[in-house]
């Protein structure tokens, strides 16, 4: 049993609230792929690639970060970043197999609930998913429908990662 | 044979940035598939039994399945799944790609791609993405909105494609979104 509750996307719904499902349904599916580890487990890779099921878990909380606390509101990134892309532009994957497995479920919960408040009060403006972000990416403003559906494909592709990597290390599928 | 893959629009409407995604999780797959031998498609890499091929035609059943038969309401296999060939093997599209040339599976993909998108233009037309499936989920007794046809089928391909960057790096260490 996890104790990551997790529901299925309803077959109808209007357009927030079905993003907002499959949003949801993904992020208690890799907290369930990450969960039942060891630190060991957690950082172990399936080579050639370098990825990890930590490193995925921290990706994740700073993507949560990168597209609604800085993208959409050009506020500065979690306090606990500090300056480590300085010296790695691949910190969050390649520092996250130091971290206890309680630290990266309490920063992904955080940042999950921080998008989500400020998710709600985006949706509450008249312009609701037309929104335009603040911050630039790659010269150019996306709209808050973008970065919905982007994070339902990035996070399902990174569960793709997560299944592999987690069928190597305990056999564990359809998680 | 290149693949032209384009970023999907990041201001447009509803149908147009969920239509522009499916496409490029879909070329993305060809990408992730193409310049390869029969033999590098028919790779595995332990413990995991997938291979790129198997997932291209995986793909192709998936997209002939949720559009065609659950939302299009056509009851017949698509043209290239032979009689019976799920009576034995659950996973035949799976199993069976290996035995496709690269040129094989590549006409399946797109024949299912086609026939798919024509589904969905068909559902567009008539009803929006509110439009219904013709089989109703199974769990919830109730038919299915093309909105959510639309958002599986994106997340379906965004993680096979995550199985695909993990296989294709194994395979000749080609990596990238």
């Amino acid at each position: 049993m996890s104790r990551f509750p997790r529901t299925d996307p309803p077959p109808a719904s209007d357009e927030a609230g079905m993003l907002r499902a499959f949003v949801d349904f993904y992020r208690a599916t890799i907290l369930r792929q990450v969960e039942g580890l060891t630190d060991e487990q957690r950082a172990a890779t399936l080579g050639p690639s370098t990825l990890t099921l930590a490193g995925i878990l921290k990706h994740l909380t700073l993507v949560e970060h990168g597209w609604f606390r800085m993208a959409l509101h050009d506020l500065p990134d979690a306090p606990w970043v500090g300056d480590g892309y300085e010296s790695d532009p691949d910190w969050d994957f390649n520092s996250a197999v130091h971290d206890p497995w309680e630290l990266l479920v309490s920063r992904f919960e955080e940042a999950v609930a921080e998008s989500d408040a400020i998710l709600d009060a985006a949706l509450a403006t008249p312009e609701g998913l037309d929104l335009v972000a603040e911050q630039e990416w790659h010269g150019m403003h996306v709209t808050l429908r973008w970065i919905l559906v982007h994070l339902v494909e990035e996070y399902a592709r990174h569960a793709g990662h997560a299944d592999l990597i987690r069928e190597s290390i305990d056999g564990a599928t359809d998680l | 044979m290149a693949v032209d893959r384009s970023d999907p629009p990041l201001a447009a409407s509803e149908a147009e940035t969920l239509r522009a995604y499916l496409d490029y999780h879909r070329d993305t797959l060809l990408m992730k598939t193409d310049g390869l031998t029969q033999e590098q498609l028919s790779r595995t890499h332990p413990p995991s039994e997938l291979t790129l091929g198997g997932l291209l035609k995986h793909a192709a059943l998936n997209d002939d399945w949720w559009f065609c038969r659950v939302f299009g309401g056509r009851d017949t296999e698509p043209d290239w799944v032979p009689a019976g060939a799920f009576d034995e093997d659950d996973d035949w599209e799976l199993h069976s790609a290996k035995d496709d040339r690269p040129e094989e599976l590549r006409r399946i993909f797109d024949s299912a791609r086609a026939a798919a998108d024509a589904a969905i233009d068909r559902g567009l037309a008539a009803g929006g993405l509110d439009a219904t499936s013709s089989m109703p989920s199974r769990r919830e007794g109730t038919p299915f909105s093309l909105r959510w046809v639309v958002l599986h089928m994106i997340e379906e391909y965004a993680r096979h494609n995550g199985h695909a960057d993990l296989l294709r790096e194994a395979v000749d260490g080609q990596v990238g979104e």
